[in-house]
């Protein structure tokens, strides 16, 4: 019995533990837990040159978005801007260092990583480096990948550049620059290449 | 295979997933042989590290809602904003969907959260006959939204990177931003300790119609 449910026929969810038969789904189709429903596994559609793709389109907007202003103020004359950077160093300045860790953890670096991490995982089965160094890198990089995907929070910083403009409007002329598209592009090309990533499917790779 | 009900769990039929990568193993197995990563059956100590860290988010709520979270300078008036009065102002200066969204992130979704947690770990510790379905629902909920309290962080290092003309106009954060920034590191690591599998063992031997 334990030998012949070790093979792919059954799936445990990792939530609640049920043991469920795997079937074959059309594709776009999620499959959740009949009892908890945690989602269980999709069909795997990650094309590696899509994904290549992605990731290299996620590199070419990450320097102008981290480096050139998202906001711009004017007010009485005086400009000031900021950048993803400058904002969590005017919060740790003050002291409250913890804050801007956590806005240079979830905003710039994770992001950074998570990008660069899947542009390796990506060059790594595309080229069919097989060597066991590089099979080890494979696995280092897919088990700290849940982690970076959910510390990288791109999108929560889009919704709050958006917030400040409201907010601040109030007081000054607030302007958007080429920092805010190349920010808002990063978000968007990230959230495509999240979508056709696979995680399941990236460990099973190394079954092969 | 015929012994398959909706009800079997992987434990009695001798198989665990791997935490790291997924992969089923049979219990005998030390490590998976996929990743390398130890297996566990059941994390028991993820219970008491899940109290742990959910008690210590729900003490530095108070500080992180009664201190304030901004000091805003405006013509030479100090003003201290906590995360409530900051929104009443919002709503006082007409900014409606603004205020509507920063309520949700930074009062509604952390105060869920803690209860929403607190229901989740007494119904494991102490076996209460809560709903499972309905438990589960709430905990995918709080592990999704939970990360956009981060909203309020944002926002305040955007401001205060961008208004700091002195006396004239200087925005800063305060206290509670530290203790903020906390209580959602420290629900978000709640959540994502707690082996869920706990839940669904123990209330099974009852069997109160899930």
């Amino acid at each position: 019995m334990e030998q012949e449910c070790a093979d792919n026929s059954v799936v445990l969810c990792r939530s609640c533990d049920l043991v469920i038969s795997k079937r074959a789904l059309p594709s776009g189709v999620r499959a959740l837990c009949p009892r908890c429903h945690t989602t269980l596994y999709d069909t795997p559609y990650c094309s590696i040159n899509g994904m290549l793709a992605l990731c290299l389109t996620a590199l070419l907007f990450l320097l102008p978005a981290n480096v050139l202003p998202v906001l711009e103020l004017h007010f009485l004359g005086s400009v000031r801007t900021t950048t993803i950077i400058e904002g969590a160093m005017a919060v740790s300045n003050q002291g409250y260092w913890i804050v801007g860790i956590a806005v240079l953890v979830s905003a710039v670096i994770a992001p950074a990583l998570l990008i660069l991490s899947v542009l390796f995982q990506i060059l790594i089965i595309k080229y069919r480096l097989n060597s066991p160094f590089f099979r080890d890198i494979l696995k280092r990089l897919l088990s700290y990948q849940g982690l970076l995907a959910q510390l990288s929070m791109l999108e929560i910083f889009m919704i709050s550049i958006l917030v400040s403009v409201f907010q601040l409007s109030d007081f000054a002329d607030i302007f958007l620059g080429m920092g805010t598209f190349c920010f808002a592009m990063l978000f968007l090309v990230t959230l495509f290449l999240q979508r056709e990533y696979n995680l399941e499917h990236m460990w099973g790779v190394l079954d092969e | 295979m015929s012994d398959l009900n909706n009800k079997t769990q992987g434990i009695t039929i001798g198989l665990t997933p791997c935490p790291s990568c997924g992969k089923l193993s049979v219990h005998s197995d030390i490590h998976c042989n996929r990743c390398g990563k130890a297996l566990v059956m059941r994390d028991y100590s993820s219970l008491q590290k899940s109290w742990a860290l959910l008690i210590t988010a729900a003490i530095l709520l108070f500080p992180a809602n009664l201190y304030p979270i901004t000091m805003l300078v405006n013509r030479g008036q100090i003003r201290h904003d906590t995360i409530f009065t900051g929104i009443v102002h919002l709503v006082e200066s007409d900014m409606f969907p603004i205020a509507i969204i920063l309520f949700t992130a930074s009062i509604l979704v952390p105060l869920l959260k803690i209860v929403g947690l607190t229901a989740y770990l007494l119904a494991i510790s102490f076996r209460l006959p809560i709903s499972k379905q309905k438990l589960m629902v709430g905990f995918h909920i709080i592990e999704w939204i939970g990360r956009w309290s981060m909203l309020d962080l944002f926002v305040i290092s955007i401001t205060a990177a961008l208004v700091n003309m002195g006396q004239l106009l200087d925005a800063k954060p305060a206290p509670a931003a530290t203790a903020f920034a906390l209580v959602i590191l420290l629900t978000q690591l709640a959540a994502k300790v707690l082996d869920t599998r706990l839940l669904w063992d123990r209330l099974e031997s009852k069997d109160d119609a899930n």
